[in-house]
């Protein structure tokens, strides 16, 4: 006989035994899914947080935010302000005796927290930046002088020098509506 | 001459463009030709970028890669945060199906295909392999050894980790870069905790920069331990971190350090007989002139 209270009144009143209300059984699947690791392999030994430089001088635990992976805590881990203290140095992931990539684990919620609009401004900067100049980092005027010194063009070869190339980097982006939404979010934070 | 697609990136090119030119001009001396990759943008960075929405950034990277397929040639690069978006990016839209068809039908929009027809390379590891360099041939170009200097190597966390996903062999204890440091003359030493990050990356240099430099502190503890001259890497923005981040560090902690940060092309520069002047030097926040003395 399979396990059960062979009580269809009592079957129904904990089939959710597992799940509190406030939890996402959905999110495990989607951080697996982008993520492309095997969170629920997790057996919660700790070599992630014992291999990690933020763990020592903050309270990040990346092992909790695996465990919240697997249980499905999407609100705690996506509220949880330390998920932005993660370098994505790969330490954990290289060491992770159930070659688990945590830190792909960090990337996909970082992903589903900037759909919750929740993103620190550094981040959408980026964005904003590269979205109009092609580069993360852009060129200065004291940087050029110095291009020029050392016998390089006051533009790299990059975007700086074909801005033509500009339109297309904006195409993609603007397919998955990132900027859109990084303009709105910033818009919305300043006042 | 080998000849490679040269992706810059944004960091060696817009504040230590003297990386870019050492690269150039070093790598002509031992038979690379680096050849300019018109129109290449942000990688884009794999932190900072990567976690507002991966599939963005697979299609950003998968453009750049696209732009060498174009010229028919592999991408060689100096940057560790670039090495993890183009090379990881290339690596896994050749494997996985999904991946390319989803960036293939972005791409389209800009008449773009992906095509998995090239390879990625950081420039350290052609310097190393024998078939292309090798060490002998790096020490055969010195012309100025930097005798007398003891240099500490930060590796940088995208060029091995996650080792998987690299043609590395080994992240927790690599020595292949102090072989091509010792090629200079110089003496490469090994310090606490080699492997740790500098703390820039993954957008938090950005996000709490208090919480970033201290990692990178705890980095300086260590390499000051065993007495390096100098510390070398191969990764723009790590040396950022490192570079700059003494200034801040003694503006947020009020510690002071003047260690010398050194890109492995800047010192291969000064090695192969490059001024101070030809690489840009004074653009560096910590002043580089106690190593160059050391070496004078």
């Amino acid at each position: 006989m399979a396990k059960g209270y062979n009580d269809p009144a009592m079957e129904t009143r904990f089939q959710d035994r597992y799940y509190h209300s406030a939890d996402n059984p959905e999110f495990t699947k989607e951080v697996e899914r982008i993520s492309r690791t095997i969170a629920h392999m997790c057996f919660q030994c700790g070599t992630c947080t014992g291999s990690c430089p933020s763990a020592p001088r903050s309270s990040y635990r990346i092992r909790k935010f695996v465990r919240r992976a697997v249980m499905g805590l999407e609100r705690e881990a996506l509220t949880d302000p330390d998920l932005w203290l993660c370098t994505t140095c790969y330490s954990c992931t290289d060491r992770c005796p159930r070659g688990i990539a945590p830190t792909d684990i960090i990337m996909a919620m970082r992903n589903l927290a900037f759909k919750w609009d929740i993103i620190p401004r550094n981040f959408l900067k980026t964005v904003q930046l590269i979205y109009t100049t092609g580069h993360g980092v852009p060129n200065n005027d004291v940087n050029r002088a110095a291009r020029v010194k050392l016998g390089l063009e006051a533009e790299p070869e990059t975007t700086h020098k074909y801005p033509e190339y500009i339109p297309g980097i904006q195409k993609i982006i603007d397919h998955y509506k990132m900027k859109e939404n990084a303009d709105r979010i910033l818009a919305e934070g300043e006042h | 001459m080998h000849e490679y697609a040269f992706f810059l990136g944004c960091i060696a090119p817009n504040r230590y463009p003297g990386c870019e030119a050492a690269a150039i001009k070093t790598s002509r001396k031992l038979g690379i030709e680096l050849l300019p990759l018109k129109g290449a943008s942000c990688c884009p960075a794999p932190g900072a970028f990567g976690a507002v929405d991966l599939n963005v950034w697979y299609a950003m990277a998968a453009r750049n890669i696209v732009l060498a397929e174009q010229m028919n040639k592999d991408i060689t690069l100096i940057c560790n945060g670039c090495y993890k978006s183009i090379y990881e990016v290339n690596e896994r839209l050749k494997e996985n199906d999904d991946l390319r068809d989803g960036v293939n039908e972005v791409l389209a929009e800009i008449d773009m295909e992906f095509k998995g027809s090239i390879d990625v390379y950081h420039l350290a590891e052609l310097y190393y392999d024998p078939k292309i360099c090798g060490v002998d041939k790096i020490r055969d170009s010195v012309t100025r050894p930097l005798t007398g200097t003891k240099i500490a190597v930060h590796y940088g966390c995208h060029l091995l980790k996650p080792i998987k996903e690299r043609r590395f062999t080994d992240s927790e204890n690599p020595m292949w870069i102090e072989e091509l440091v010792d090629a200079l003359g110089a003496e490469s030493v090994q310090y606490r905790n080699k492997m740790q990050c500098c703390g820039a990356g993954g957008g938090v240099r950005g996000f709490d920069l208090a919480h970033s430099l201290d990692i990178t502190n705890e980095k300086l503890i260590n390499v000051t331990e065993v007495g390096a001259d100098a510390i070398t890497e191969v990764c723009p923005f790590c040396q950022l971190q490192y570079d700059r981040g003494q200034i801040e560090i003694k503006e947020k902690f009020g510690i002071e350090w003047a260690l010398p940060v050194l890109h492995y092309n800047e010192l291969l520069g000064l090695a192969q007989g490059m001024t101070p002047q030809e690489l840009a030097l004074d653009l560096h926040g910590i002043d580089c002139k106690p190593f160059l003395d050391k070496i004078r």
